[in-house]
């Protein structure tokens, strides 16, 4: 057995600097939001990037985020990169209190869109990197069954709430006026 | 038992009729059923079955460098399809390349390697395509620029080279070596994307079986040296065309679809005949590649070293062995010992589809990383491959990756 190699890391999550921090090289990034800082929301669940259950938010300089899966790509891949987990969405007071969740999580619960919880986080995540991009340039009122689909599809939930998820995001995305009428 | 059936013709002239008419249903379904395995021999259905429509009703669209060919109806339909031709007609049509009304056809139809199809199993093609359902639905037609679009021109192709194609003379081999000849030439028509093309378009026939170009993806060389040379014995060889799958890789880009409708289908003396074919009578050794270790490579592959555990080894493992029905293994992997690294560089690029493979198997989508990758780190996590399990030099350039960004991007036909 090699001896552990380990490099440090360095990168910002939910607003946060993080590090430099002494990190295995090869060690996958849930892992290290899991056993390094406590941060348990982002699930694992298949571990070979199916489900989406491990989905976090990076977000690029030119303002636009993507989805990236945890489970299969490694903490080094964040090196000096921002990210957004799920911990880090709600409003929170001074004691770290929730105060307020976001629009994609308020509908998600008036929605009573999962049941489990387990792939929630990946949703939320998944939700909300459809609302930044439809922010950024509104959907055309038929092409929004598409656009949700797109972003909401690969997700697994085996609760089976994908009727109630899309619903929810369709709600969200109408309340903060992202859909473009004709 | 014969004298049974004579006693009973004798005992029942009535319904004698009647057992003849049987007799040849029963050499018709026979025939029906030989056809049928020589059709997936042949693969037609790559070019004359959609994913998602009627089976050889056609509309696959081919790309070729002057444009795009539509795989045409060859279901018995008299007016969309092939229903007016005589056996002879359709025996013409795909070992000469015309149609009864003198048309030429475009060599996207691999007639040049169909030249030396025998006739019975012509035959029997036709007559197992002629008991399918009828489509009358036409093909797109073909969109080609001029002057790729005047079938006059191709009547001279034909002639240049449609006959230099007879296989080399075959009296010392073994019959599955001649039998895999055959398969692997005339019948599989592997030549068509495994050998290079000049530029009329036409096989380069001097260098048979060296590897050609697909839209971006090579081919690689069909060579029993070039073969041995990556790993390939017969066994595996044949497995792969079976299964889609073996220890040097998976069937991917256009090789899917031929293990997908034809290969898979063949019977194991078959599959056995074209390895012994490709790699001969006496097998060359497969090379064995040791494996480098991080402090044997260079600088841009120590690089890439750590690009692999942040992007691969997720799924095809940080010691290189890949996940069952997930990923293939990079240790032993055929691709990444190919000298040229386009197939590696243009997977790591675009990603492959989720597919599945014979005996419910499949393997997951691998993600292009095109977008999360900057030219430099594909170039070290390519190096790093190609010296630690691929027994190649790390030698692949940035401006290389530049350069394969821009062979991909064509408008899918």
């Amino acid at each position: 057995m090699a001896e552990l190699a380990t490099r440090p890391l360095t990168l910002t999550i939910n607003g946060e600097s993080v590090g430099p921090i002494e990190v295995p090289d090869d060690l996958m990034m849930i892992d290290f939001l899991h056993e390094y800082l406590g941060l348990t929301g982002s699930r694992l669940g298949c571990g070979q990037g199916i489900c989406r259950a491990c989905v976090v938010i990076l977000d690029h300089d030119d303002g636009t985020s993507e989805e990236m899966r945890i489970c299969i790509t490694g903490a080094h891949f964040f090196n000096a990169k921002r990210i957004r987990t799920i911990e880090g969405h709600a409003s929170r007071d001074a004691t770290g209190n929730v105060t307020a969740l976001t629009p994609v999580q308020q509908k998600f619960v008036d929605h009573f869109a999962f049941q489990c919880s387990y792939c929630a986080p990946g949703f939320v995540n998944a939700a909300t990197v459809l609302v930044e991009r439809l922010e950024r340039d509104p959907v055309p009122r038929d092409r929004l069954e598409d656009a949700i689909d797109e972003a909401l599809g690969h997700h697994i939930c085996r609760c089976t709430g994908y009727v109630r998820y899309y619903a929810a995001a369709r709600a969200a995305i109408d309340d903060l006026g992202l859909v473009r009428e004709g | 038992m014969k004298r049974l059936m004579i006693g009973t013709l004798v005992l029942l002239p009535s319904l004698t009729a009647e057992a003849a008419d049987s007799t040849s249903a029963t050499n018709d379904a026979a025939l029906v059923e030989q056809g049928r395995y020589l059709a997936r021999t042949a693969d037609c259905a790559a070019c004359h079955t959609t994913d998602d429509g009627a089976p050889f009703a056609g509309g696959v669209p081919i790309a070729s460098p002057f444009g795009t060919i539509y795989g045409t109806n060859i279901t018995p339909d008299p007016d969309y399809g092939i229903g007016n031709y005589s056996a002879d007609e359709f025996y013409h049509a795909i070992t000469r390349g015309e149609v009864p009304d003198g048309r030429q056809l475009y060599p996207a139809m691999p007639y040049t390697s169909y030249h030396l199809m025998r006739r019975e199993d012509s035959d029997a093609i036709y007559a197992f395509l002629m008991s399918r359902e009828p489509i009358a639905r036409a093909a797109p037609p073909t969109d080609l620029g001029f002057p790729f679009n005047q079938r006059w021109g191709l009547t001279l192709w034909n002639i240049v080279y449609a006959d230099d194609l007879a296989p080399t003379p075959a009296e010392d081999r073994s019959p599955a070596w001649r039998r895999g000849q055959y398969l692997v030439e005339v019948m599989g028509h592997c030549g068509e994307c495994h050998t290079p093309r000049g530029w009329t378009g036409a096989m380069d026939l001097d260098r048979h079986l060296e590897g050609g170009m697909l839209e971006g993806y090579l081919a690689p060389s069909l060579r029993a040296e070039a073969l041995a040379e990556r790993g390939w014995n017969p066994h595996d060889l044949a497995q792969f065309l079976q299964q889609g799958m073996s220890p040097q890789g998976s069937a991917f880009n256009e090789m899917y679809p031929v293990m997908h409708h034809s290969t898979q289908y063949l019977q194991d003396d078959d599959l056995a005949a074209m390895a012994t074919y490709l790699l001969g009578d006496a097998a060359p050794e497969p090379r064995t590649i040791e494996v480098k270790a991080l402090d044997a490579v260079g600088e841009s592959a120590t690089r890439g070293r750590q690009r692999y555990l942040e992007t691969c080894a997720g799924c095809h493992g940080g010691d290189g062995k890949g996940k069952p029905e997930a990923a293939v293994a990079m240790a032993g992997n055929t691709t990444l010992r190919l000298k040229d690294p386009t197939n590696l560089l243009r997977v790591t690029l675009d990603g492959i589809e989720e597919r599945d493979f014979p005996g419910f198997s499949r393997l997951q989508q691998m993600p292009g990383f095109g977008d999360d990758l900057s030219d430099a780190e594909i170039a070290d996590l390519s190096n790093y491959l190609r010296e630690t399990w691929g027994g190649q030099p790390g030698n692949v350039s940035p401006q290389d990756v530049a350069d394969a960004r821009v062979s991909g991007t064509h408008d899918d036909p």
